[in-house]
This record gives C-alpha cells, structure tokens and sequence, in this order.
C-alpha cells in the first residue's frame, strides 16, 4: 500500500497538487472551495457556447458564468486556453456501484433481490462509494449515473448519483429517484441470444406477461388502497390504526404518480403495454431500454413520455433490420419530438464510454449539439434535475469537466474535473496500474 | 408464382457482388496508407481486385468506376483477429484437446452480422474456436465476401492457425457441478500446463513414429503403417512451425506458463489473445515474439479480468509487441476503428500506431501482411471510404471494398429498402407463408450465437447447426 | 452370409449365384404361395408404365408376386381375378425414399397391458431395440455397423398409413447418430420383416448431429470425428491385407466391426445418404464426399438448387423432401414479422425440384417426417404448380428413387419382370380429388383402409405422447419461483421447443430424453439483466418434469414443469 501512495503521489497530475486531495482513492472527498475556470470556451448546452469565457464555482454550486465575469479574490485558477468546459455527462441507465465482478464473484452483485415484487429495495443502500467502477467512469467525464437494481418484475428503486463520495448519502443527488419495472419482454432485444425473432409460442408468451402484468397491478392497487387507509388514519385516529407495510410504503409516491416510474421495455409491444399499463394506473412512466422507440414515437410523443435509449450499440433486434437501424434511434426519436437521452446500459465497467455511445447517434442523424444533451441536459430533464444538473448555469451543482476537445471525441483528454464543486483527481484504479508498469524493465 | 421467382433472383443478384467494373478510381481522399503516412487529396486506382495505384491525379481507363471520396477517407479493410463470427457452432467442449476439430467446417456464409461488419469498415476476420479447452479448434482466416459461397471467404495464403486457451474458461471455472458427472480435467492453472504438454508429448512421439515408419517402409513393405491421428497432426505442424498459436490468456502467470512450455517444445505462439495482463509481462511476451490481440477497455467482468487496463495496447506496443486491437464479438466488430482511437486517449499512442492496431499489425498477426493491412501498389483492395476520420466517433462508413468489389455502399443499402419492403409485401402473399396453415414447421433459422463480448459467455453453447 | 429372401429371386438369380442358393429359393417360395389366389389382371385401366409411353387402355398382369405383363393387347388369364380398371390408373408402387417406417419407436414405454390374441407378437413388435451394435468399439451413434434390417417390424399404424396413399415401397433408414447405420428398402407389406425387404443395405447414413455431452459434442467435433474414422477405415483395411498377406512377424490386427463396416464405403461400393437441407449443409456433405471419394446421396434438400452445379457435376442424386415449410403461426400484432429469409425459403422450397430437373440432378421424392403423410400428395403437387412435370413427379416416385438405390430392374416402373408392386387411383395421382383405389405389393392386393387421423396426428405414438406440448415452468434459482412457458416438439428421438417469459425466450437446445425418462435441455434466460445458459436436467413422468438447473455462475437451482396442453 506504501507504494502505492507513494506512486500515487509522484504521478498526480501537477494541478491536483495544487488544488484538490491526491488521495481520493483512500477515501477523503476533495474539499470545496472557490474555483474559476479562466478564458476557456464554454459549452454551457442550455445556451449558446461562449468563448473565452470564465466559470466560477463556489462552495459546490456554479457561481457566475460568462465573459464579463470576475474571478473572485482567493479563488483558484485554472488557465481554461485551449480548453472547453463541460457540463458532467449523465448516465441514465446503469447499475454503477451494485456490482464489481458480475462473472464467478456472486458475492459482489447486489443488482437482484429474491423474488418478483421487490418495491423496498433501494439502490442507494448497496451502492458502493469504492467500487473501482467508480473513478474510472468519472475520469472520463461522466459525474452522475443512475443507478437502478434489475431483477425480478418490481426491482426496486433507482437513485440519482454523483461519482464521488466515500458514503451513499454523500453521493446521492436523488436518493429514491423512481420505481424500476421490468415489463415483461415479448423477446429479446438488440444483440442476444434468439434476437431474430419473437418467440414461437407468443400467445402463451402473452397469456404469461398478462399474469405478470396483473401480479404487478394487484401490488399498486394494495399500495393505492394502503397509502388512502393510511391517511383516513392521520385525519381521522378513530379509525383503526393500519399495520405499517415495509413493502407497499414505498410505492405510495409512485401509485400517485408524484414519482416517475421506470419500466425496461425495448419491443414495441412492451413499449405499448408499458404505457397503456402506466395509463390504466396513472402512473409516470419512462422508458428504459427503448430499441423499438421509434416505431411508436408518435404514441411517446402524444404521452410525452421520455425514453432512457441503452440500445444504441446493440446489434439490431432483427434479421431484417437495417445495419443502422440502433444508431439512428435517437435522431428518429428527435426528429419526432420525443424526449430522450442516450445510456450505456451498462453495469458499471463501460459506462465510461458513455460519450461514444452519443457519438454514434450523431454519426447517423443527430446533431451533434443535441448528442451532447442526450448525455447531459436531457437526462437531466428525464429526471427532473435540471435545475440542479446538465448544463452550465448559474445556481447549478458544479458538475464540470474541462476538456482539451470536443466532448464526445475518444482522442479528447479530460483536464479538469469537478463534482459537486468539488475538485477530482484524475486517477484511478487503471491509472495506478498503468503506473505501477509502465516503466517495468 | 414465377413473379416470386424473379423477384428472389433480383434480390439475391442485388445483395451479392454483380458486375463489379474492373476497374474503380477513388479521386481526391485523404488516404490513410498505414506504412506511407496520410495523404491528402490522394487517388487511389483499383485493377481487378488489387490495389493499381496510389497518388495524386491517377487516370483510369474509360469504364472504370469514379468515386469522388472529396473530403472523405480511405482507410485499409479492418482486420479482425479474434472473431466467431459465421460460424455455426464455437467450442467442442468435451474434451481438453481438440486440435483436431475445424471452423472451416462449419461457416456460414449468410450471417447477416458479417454485412453488419462490413458497414463498420472490416475486411478480414480470424475466426477462432471457443475457449472450451486448452488446446482448442483449427481457425480460418476468411474476407467478407458476404453473399458468395463459403468457400470463396478463405483467405488465400493466410497461415493456418489454432486457438489455446488458459485460465477460468478452461478451468470451467463458472461451471457448476453435476452430481454424477465427472469434472474435466483440468480444473486448475497447474492441469492447463499438464494438459499442454501431454498434448506436445504426445505429437512428439507421433512425428518420431512416422519418420521411422517412413524409413523402415522403404525396405519393408510389409509394414502396417501408424494410424494418422487428427488430433496430434496440426500440433506437429506447430512444432514444425506451419501453424500458428493463437492463445486466449489473461493473468500474466499463464502468459508467462506458456511461453515457458512453447520454449520448451521450440515453438513459437504467434499471439496471446485477450492476455488483459499483458501489460505486467510485456517484455517477456516481447522477447518471446508472441504479438497480442486485446479488447481496447473491457475489463472486471470476472476476476481474471479485474486488472485489465486500458493502457494495455500502449505498454505493450512500446516493450515491442506487436498489438492488434479485436471484437470477439459482432457487435463491437462494427466499431472496431473507435477501439483503436482508445489507444491514442489511453497511453497516447501515435495515430499511426493505433491505425496499425486493426490494419497492418493483425495482418502479421494471420500471416496476411503481404496481401492486406495497408493501402499499397499491389496489395489487394481491400478498403473503405469513411465520411469522416475514422478514428472521429462522429465517421461512419460509405463503401466498403474485398478484392476491389463493393460489399457495402451505404447508398445502395438506403435504396434497397424500399424495395425489400416491396418484396416482403409480396412474399407475405404467397400461398405457404400465409398464416395459418398446417404442415410442417417453418425452416429452422440458424440460431444466433450469442454476439457477447468474450468467449466466456460463448463457451458452454452449443447449437446445432 | 447373405440372408436368403424370397423376394430376392430375381436379383439373386441374375447374379449368377450358386444353385444351391437357387435351390434355397424355392423353399422360400413355398411359403410366399399361401395365398389362394395370387394371379390379377386389372383391366380397361390407363396404364403409367413410367419406362415407356402411358397405355390409355389396357390391362395389366399379375402373376406369382411379379408383374406378368401389361400393355393394350394383354388380355386377363382365365385364371386371373379380374378387376375392372375402367376410369383408374395403374401407376409403378410409389417409392417414399427417406423413412423410417416399420423401425420401432426408440423411446417407447412398455406395451399397453391388456390380454387378447396377438398380444404377445405385440409386445414382441414394440419391444426397445437395443441401443447399439453389440461388441461395438464405438459409442452409440458412431457405430455404422447398425443395420436397420436387424430392427425392422412388419406391423405398424406408420406402414398402413403409407399405403393408404399409395406407397408400396420405402427406404427404411436409421433414426438417429452420426454414423447412424445402414437401411434397407423394404416393401411395406409382409409377415415377417425378412419378406419386406427388398434391398439390405441399401445404403450408409451419416446425419450431422452432435453427440450429447461426449466427443463429437459440437458439429465441429462431428466432421472431425467423421474423417478420423474414415481414415481409420483405411488403416484397418490396409492393415488386415498386409496380415492375411504374410501373417508372420506382424502382431494381429484387432478386428473392429464398426471400421469393417465402413470399408464398402471409402471404397465407393456403398453409397452414403447424408442428411442436409441448408445451401451449407449440403456444400459440407458434398466437401466431405469430394475429400474421401464418398459416393454421395443428400437425403433432405430443401436447398439442393442452390448447389445444383455442384450436385450435377460430383453425380449427386437427392431424396427430395416433400415436407414443404409452411407458416404455422397464427397472425399477432404482437409478433415480429418473420425473417425475409424464411419468406424466401418457403417460396423456394416449392421450386426446388424443377430446378433440380432442368440442373440435371438426379431426385427422388419422401416424404421428410410429414406430420400428416396424407399431405404428401398435396405437396408433390405444389412442385407441378411449379414447374415440375407430372410426369416427372411420377419418376420422382417411381423410377428415380429406384435407380437412385440400384433397384431399378425390380421396381419403378410397370414393366413384365419386376415386382408387382402397383398403385391404382381413380382419378390422376396428384389430383386433389383423386383417390387411392386399390394398391399392390409383391403381387398382392393390400387392404386399404379409409385415414382416421389419430387424436394428435403427427405425433410418433411413443409410450407417454412424449414430449411434446405447452408445459407451464417454473424455475427456482435461489431467488423465488420465475414462471416460464414451455413448448416442446418431440419427433423421434429429436426434441426440440422453446421458453418463453420473465426469463426470456428463445429456443432450448440440446434437448434430449433419454431411455429412462430422463430430460435434458438448455437455454438462454435473462437473469439479472444477463443472457446466461441454463441446463435442465429432469425426469418426466407422465405430465410432469422435475429436476435441476444449473446456471453458470449460480448455485445450482430447482425446476418442475407440468404440461398444461399436449400439442
């Protein structure tokens, strides 16, 4: 361990010695304090770019943005020439933190809890700060993922969080962020095995998801039931007193729909049983997975429900699809005024190559203006934390990376980089290792 | 019904090569050559299927097909060197040595995830056995000639080959325990060896017995002649050095097993695949001369995985191995010029360097490198035209040429469309593809393989064919 | 030692063998003359005699079990039961080139209980084969020693069901293996399977399947394994030449039935049927043919057309399957549109055999596994909608497969000589409104009985139904009960289905059931987000399946499937 800190600290970056901890990998959050970005190009994705402009960041939120702006006394400068500053990417589809080693390492995986209906498992509680999932994904620009638990038909709950922290309340933006439903699949989508077609039998597949389905809806309608005896009893403590339910509690704000719920669909015939099903129990649905998304645009559209697209580098779904047919989803989706946003899909281990992912899109279809929001301002807006996160703008959590490029470039270096205004050494468990041997003779 | 005729011969016409001109200048590129540096505003002259020239302001004769690539780039056809694409099954499982079994059996040529590849820029693909057993299958060398024949794929000259594996996959390691059945041996690093050199051995012995039954025919003919065995017959041709040793490793004391057992034997293995922990041990695979194949960034899927870095391709590439970057799987295939970009973000690599990574360095890898991995006078036409830089995440493919034929030209895919739908329109019409109807069961469609990452989620299936 | 078959008479005698041999025929013939009356003439009838040009009016002979003559100017022996062929056509019997008719069900349970005459031959009839060659130095299915003639029974619903439409005669080949054995040609009408038969071997079969979970397990291993023992062959042949040459000095080969068995075969005397249907298992079986001087017979051939120049050019004939793919899905909004590929194909299916006349490739009908072998007829005549000539599609089941087998001077057409087996219709045979009126084998009327489709038609009538069937599953992998859908098709020995649920769906592979009930099979299922392999392994008692899963990377885990509905 002594040589690893003592390498640790010959190869941090000059920058981080001077501001921020060298040591994150020990565990100590960097310290906030006030920041500015000097005379670098800023991509603010809200509003237009400014160049030559400076970013002040105090005590985890952006302060001041602009060309006119002065740099407060006793902050500290980071010459941003040649640079461009980033809003964080966000990753809405993941399970950053649950699981280190999913192959041959069951005691590492915490996606899945026993049994269907598990609306009481929440994501936040297993995440682990020390997952080395972690800094590796931030060092590549990414600051915030949402982290959901997958198994069964009711998985759990999700939770919105930074990529920093050494505890799960400290990394959480929204600890229980929505309500994660499988809808029961019709087939597989992108890429797997029996990807080509739906399956044979599909009239007993569908009998079968009906039943899954109603196993679903029974539970929201005793969480309906229980959330109104619950309060008939604050109002009126004649009644009898109801027992408390761990179970159904927690998805009271879903069943009143003052939360989102998240339902992992790619086919278009679970997209269309996910809404009319969110529909039936007025509930306020996103997509998840979405491969199938543009085939029922107008329908998202018309129901403004937004899709968290983890598709795009899948293979297609079909024998007859299009090579293009995953790459041009989203602009698809753009082009008919859905809302979405661009994820990996993935566990943890390549989340980081989030950005190329957008890139893909942009390669067939979308803007590249609007790739970068797919991966932050949209997700924010997905998630309703676009006042706090996705672009630059005054009053936001400082979520910032500085880059030597454009954003979403493989070539492009991350300089700088900021969580919750809080200056991040750019190391990481593959950065120590690329130290340990670089130099092995 | 004769209209159902026509349409199919049109459409299989349409999706093969037809009447491909002999000749095709692409005018004013940016050519990224590999081994001459980048050219700007560069032709390059295709004659029947070779590469007739490369420069500025080339001339080609009056039927010859111009493309004007103006702000476009031409790149070499990538090279895959670690691939199971089109093939019906991937791992004969059963037993620990089965140098005897061949991919060249069961191709498939009509796998639409080659066309997938294809639209990604990949030529070439080495397609190996699974990592079933430490001394796996025979490879095939193949170009994506989608829409012709098996047969037409195998890559002339291109050195025969055979897929190793060490570690967690050959230890079945995620394989749970069935009552009542026997483990295969081996189930330990230390067994991988054994088995090895067993194998070895025993080719050993089967070499010296032939030569000896040779010798000894000569003057009796009365002598029953050994058995040819299969098995050991391609091992021998690893000792005599006519094949190739393709070995899928990761942690750095496997790597360091088998180049101690290769040593032993005097052969040589031609590349680690994967060996995620190259990094740790890139001198000795260096001094070996072993090349290694690797995943730009996968790592942590299993424990063995855990200390993959990103940094691999650079280390290695600077201790002087010779690095490919692959796919192991259909869907990164398509993608594989952004895997070779990854080794310029991570250990900054040169973009020559990383360009070699899926061009020249995995055709020395197959034996290849005379014919393709670089845009040169006489080299064959493999190549494609990007849009964009290819090492841009936001470039995609336009056309894409094996042996100077178009396989893939995105504005002949985009007008096809329609008339696919037509045709569909049409065949839904037709009397037995009318639903419902009793009678046999539909023909089976080839099952997909699972186009996963690694071989580890490839390795316990089987399909039939 | 050549078994000595009454039937044989003709084939025997022009061979030249020893009279002793012809004397033992006469005792055989002895026996075929039970009947009271074994001479016919059918008369007024339109005669296809499919070697020459069709008799509009005339009549036919049959005398002794052979065909005594036929032609406009025959007239009827005075001793000859008469029938009165007006309005019908007398057509050669029809060949049905690829069966496995009058072989027992491998999987069959114990007989029904329950006394009454003949239950005994009954039992007899139905009793288990034994799984392989005796003594054999290789596992069951690579042990080409098998004969089907060593497991043929005379009786069976599968028998009578062909003849009511006309079949007479049929390649009888073995169910299953790589190596799977050798067939015969019998005639599907006899007391005793040795009065069946015709031709024995007739021909070597070779399928591309994979043992399960042993050497050769994948189709890789299944080539390799094919070549080595091929090679071995030659080494074995070679190697007893030398001993018996000059025994001394050299130390006694050991004898090995299942390489002496292929020895006829590298050496091109015994023809190999080869089971392939796709364009690349056809193109594998003619690489394999061309690599070891195979003489090659594609049995299958769903896309012979698409290597017909290759067929053609290596002399290749093909046992066209007539079991044409159709859609069998209902519509659903739901479902995915079928892949153009499979569109095409079934389209093409239809066409294949007009291709393969105008290729020059040598065809003969069968009837592939039909659920329902009354659709045959209906589906020969899909391939005249196509391009096929009627008369043609007569050769197809007539003469072709009979010279295809090398019995083309005892069966296939109606000619003075040959074995009396014939097919009458009134009406043309592939007309839909035709209908079988009387059929003829080795001389003799057969009893035709009107189709009564059994309860679940198309299903092999093993001891419990097998297999096949919607069965609801659940699955316990440590983490409560996940339900599942599913679908298996059991068809001989061959299972094949599917999954369908929470845990995803897809098709289960390697789908066995053993002798003693016990089922295997794997499939993908969607766990926590992953597609990983899952492996059942259950016993299956009655409608019921209980066992265990094992998922790579879990602790193992529990299974029951009930069936819900037999298919």
């Amino acid at each position: 361990m002594k040589i690893l800190i003592t390498i640790l600290l010959i190869c941090v970056p000059a920058f981080a010695q001077q501001i921020g901890n060298p040591t994150t990998q020990q565990g100590v959050i960097p310290a906030r304090g006030v920041f500015a970005i000097r005379n670098a190009r800023i991509v603010t994705v809200s509003g237009a770019d400014i160049e030559n402009g400076t970013v002040v960041i105090r005590d985890g939120k952006i302060e001041a943005v602009g060309t006119t702006v002065n740099v407060p006394a006793g902050a500290q400068s980071i010459d941003g020439r040649g640079l461009s500053v980033y809003p964080g990417m966000i990753d809405a589809g993941t399970n950053m933190g649950l699981v280190e080693v999913p192959q041959g390492a069951n005691g590492t995986v915490d996606t899945s809890e026993v049994g269907e209906l598990n609306p009481n498992a929440k994501a936040i509680t297993a995440v682990n700060p020390h997952s080395a999932h972690i800094a590796v994904t931030r060092v590549e620009g990414i600051t915030n993922t949402l982290t959901a638990p997958t198994g069964g038909l009711i998985s759990g709950q999700a939770a919105l969080i930074n990529l920093l922290g050494t505890a799960p309340k400290e990394m959480a933006v929204v600890p229980q962020f929505a309500l994660v439903i499988n809808y029961p699949r019709v087939g597989f989508g992108g890429g797997g095995f029996g990807g080509f077609q739906a399956p044979p039998n599909l009239a007993e597949t569908l009998s079968n998801n009906e039943r899954q389905v109603e196993q679903i809806r029974k539970m929201l309608r005793d969480a309906e039931a229980y959330g109104r005896t619950l309060d008939a009893y604050e109002k009126d403590k004649t009644l009898p007193r109801p027992d408390r339910n761990v179970v159904l509690e927690p998805l009271v704000p879903y069943v009143r729909g003052e939360q989102p719920v998240i339902f992992r669909a790619d086919r278009e015939a679970e997209i269309r049983g996910a809404l009319k099903f969110a529909e039936e129990m007025k509930l306020k649905p996103i997509i998840l997975g979405g491969n199938d998304a543009w085939k029922v645009a107008s329908l998202l559209k018309e129901k403004n429900v937004p899709v968290i697209l983890t598709g795009v580098f899948s293979l297609p779904s079909r024998e007859d699809d299009a090579y293009d047919i995953l790459y041009e989803n989203p602009a698809k989706l753009q082009q008919a005024g859905v809302r979405f946003a661009i994820s990996t899909g993935d566990a943890g281990a390549e989340v980081r190559n989030l950005a190329q992912y957008a890139g893909m899109a942009a390669a067939f279809g979308l803007s590249k203006a609007d790739a970068v929001k797919s991966v932050t301002l949209y997700p924010a807006q997905i998630m309703n934390v676009a006042d706090r996160l996705g672009s630059i703008e005054p009053g936001k959590m400082a979520n910032l990376v500085v880059t030597d490029g454009d954003l979403l470039e493989i070539r492009t270096r991350i300089r700088y980089l900021f969580i919750d205004g809080r200056p991040v050494v750019l190391t990481s468990r593959h950065t120590e290792l690329n130290d340990a041997f670089k130099n092995r003779k | 019904m004769k209209k159902f005729l026509l349409l199919f011969v049109v459409l299989v016409a349409g999706s093969a090569v037809h009447a491909q001109p002999n000749e095709t200048l692409i005018k004013n590129a940016t050519v990224l050559t590999v081994t001459r540096g980048t050219l700007t505003n560069t032709d390059v002259l295709i004659r029947n299927g070779k590469i007739a020239g490369v420069g500025k302001n080339l001339t080609a004769s009056a039927n010859a097909q111009v493309i004007d690539a103006t702000g476009k780039f031409v790149m070499p056809g990538i090279i895959d060197a670690h691939s199971h694409s089109m093939l019906d099954t991937i791992n004969e499982g059963t037993l620990a040595v089965t140098s005897m079994v061949r991919t060249e059996d069961v191709l498939n040529p009509t796998d639409v995830d080659l066309y997938r590849g294809l639209a990604g820029g990949v030529t070439t693909l080495n397609l190996l056995h699974g990592s079933a057993n430490p001394i796996g299958g025979l490879n095939s060398v193949v170009k994506i000639k989608y829409g012709r024949p098996a047969s037409e794929f195998l890559f002339p000259g291109a050195m025969p080959g055979i897929k190793f594996a060490l570690g967690e996959n050959v230890k079945r390691s995620s394989s749970p325990n069935t009552p009542g059945v026997t483990r295969r041996y081996p189930n330990t690093r230390m067994g991988v060896e054994e088995v090895i050199r067993d194998a070895f051995t025993r080719a050993r012995d089967y070499k010296r017995t032939w030569d000896e039954y040779r010798a000894a025919s000569a003057k009796d003919k009365n002598l029953i002649p050994p058995r040819r065995d299969l098995q050991l017959e391609p091992l021998v041709e690893i000792l005599e050095g006519r094949r190739y040793v393709h070995a899928h490793c990761y942690i750095a004391s496997e790597i360091l097993m088998l180049i101690n057992l290769a040593d032993e034997f005097g052969f040589k293995i031609k590349t680690f695949q994967h060996v995620l922990e190259g990094y740790k041990v890139a001198k000795e695979i260096a001094a070996h001369g072993a090349g290694a194949s690797i995943f730009a960034d996968s790592w942590g899927y299993k424990i063995e995985a855990y200390d993959a870095i990103p940094y691999n391709a650079a280390i290695m590439t600077r201790a002087g191995v010779v690095v490919s970057m692959n796919s192991d799987s259909d869907e990164r295939a398509r993608r594989l010029n952004i895997e070779a970009a990854k080794a310029m973000h991570w250990g900054d690599l040169t973009e020559e360097q990383a360009l070699k990574l899926i061009t020249l360095n995995p055709a020395i890898q197959l034996g290849i490198q005379e014919r393709v991995g670089s845009i040169e006078v006489g080299k064959d036409a493999d190549l494609a035209i990007w849009n964009a830089h290819p090492f841009s995440v936001y470039s995609r493919v336009d056309t894409t040429f094996v042996d100077g034929a178009v396989y893939f030209d995105r504005a002949q895919d985009l007008a096809r469309r329609p008339e696919l739908a037509k045709e569909r329109a049409t065949l839904e019409q037709a009397e037995p593809n009318k639903p419902p109807a009793r009678g046999a069961q539909s023909p089976n469609t080839p099952r997909r393989r699972p186009t996963t990452r690694t071989d580890d989620e490839i390795d316990e299936l089987e399909e039939r064919p | 030692m050549p078994k000595v078959r009454p039937r044989l008479i003709v084939a025997l005698c022009t061979l030249s063998l020893p009279l002793a041999l012809i004397c033992l025929c006469v005792n055989g013939e002895a026996n075929a003359q039970r009947s009271a009356i074994d001479t016919y003439a059918i008369t007024n009838a339109r005669i296809v005699t499919v070697s020459g040009p069709v008799v509009e009016r005339g009549t036919v002979v049959v005398r002794n079990g052979l065909i005594a003559a036929a032609g406009a100017n025959v007239s009827a022996p005075p001793d000859a039961r008469v029938i009165d062929g007006a309005g019908m056509t007398v057509y050669p019997g029809l060949i049905d080139s690829y069966t496995n008719l009058a072989l027992p069900e491998p999987a069959a349970g114990p007989s029904p209980a329950g006394g009454g005459p003949g239950a005994f031959l009954l039992q007899q009839a139905q009793a288990r084969p034994s799984p392989g060659g005796p003594n054999s130095t290789q596992p069951v299915g690579l042990q080409p020693e098998v004969m089907v003639e060593d497991s043929i029974r005379s009786t069976g619903n599968d028998i009578e069901s062909s003849r009511n439409i006309g079949i007479t005669t049929a390649l009888s080949a073995p169910r299953s293996g790589i190596w799977m054995g050798q067939s015969a040609l019998i005639n599907l009408s006899g007391q005793t399977p040795q009065q069946m038969i015709v031709r024995s071997p007739v021909a070597m079969h070779v399928s591309f399947t994979p043992l399960r979970g042993s050497y050769p397990g994948s189709l890789m291993g299944v080539f390799a394994q094919l070549r080595q023992m091929m090679l071995d062959a030659q080494r074995y042949r070679d190697s007893i030449q030398i001993y018996e040459r000059n025994p001394r000095g050299i130390r006694r080969p050991e004898t090995d039935r299942s390489l002496a068995a292929l020895v006829p075969v590298i050496e091109g005397r015994m023809p190999v049927i080869m089971l392939a249907n796709s364009e690349r298992e056809i193109s594998r079986a003619l690489d394999l043919a061309a690599e070891f001087k195979l003489r090659l017979i594609v049995a299958g051939g769903r896309e012979a057309d698409r290597v017909a120049d290759r067929l053609a050019k290596q002399n290749v004939p093909v046992l066209l399957s007539l079991n044409l793919p159709r859609r069998t899905t209902a519509a659903m909004p739901e479902a995915d549109p079928e892949p153009m590929r499979t569109l095409r194909d079934r389209v093409a299916a239809q066409q294949t055999a007009a291709k393969l006349v105008k290729a020059g490739v040598r065809f003969a009908f069968q009837s592939g596994s039909l659920a329902n072998i009354t659709d045959l007829m209906g589906n020969a005549n899909r391939t005249i909608e196509n391009g096929l000539t009627p008369a043609d599609a007569v050769r197809a089941f007539t003469i072709w497969p009979a010279e295809i087998f090398g019995v083309a001077n005892q069966l296939g057409s109606i000619e003075a000589g040959k074995i009396a087996n014939l097919t009458v219709t009134r009406g043309d045979l592939f007309d839909r409104n035709s209908r079988v009126t009387h059929v003829f084998i080795d001389g003799r009327p057969v009893d035709l009985r009107p189709t009564t489709p059994a309860p679940g038609a198309g299903e092999r009538p093993s001891g419990r139904g097998g297999l096949s069937g919607t069965w609801t599953l659940n699955v316990n992998l440590g983490q409560g009960d996940r339900g599942a859908t599913l679908t298996l098709q059991q068809e001989g020995d061959r299972v094949t289905g599917s999954i369908a649920g929470v845990l995803g769906s897809g098709e289960i592979s390697n789908a066995s059931v053993s002798a003693s009930d016990e089922v295997r099979f794997t499939a993908s299922l969607n766990i926590e987000g992953q597609t990983k392999e899952a492996t059942f392994t259950g016993t299956v008692s009655a409608n019921e399946i209980r066992g265990t899963v094992a998922v790579v990377g879990l602790a193992p885990g529990s299974f029951t499937a009930t069936r819900v509905r037999p298919n």
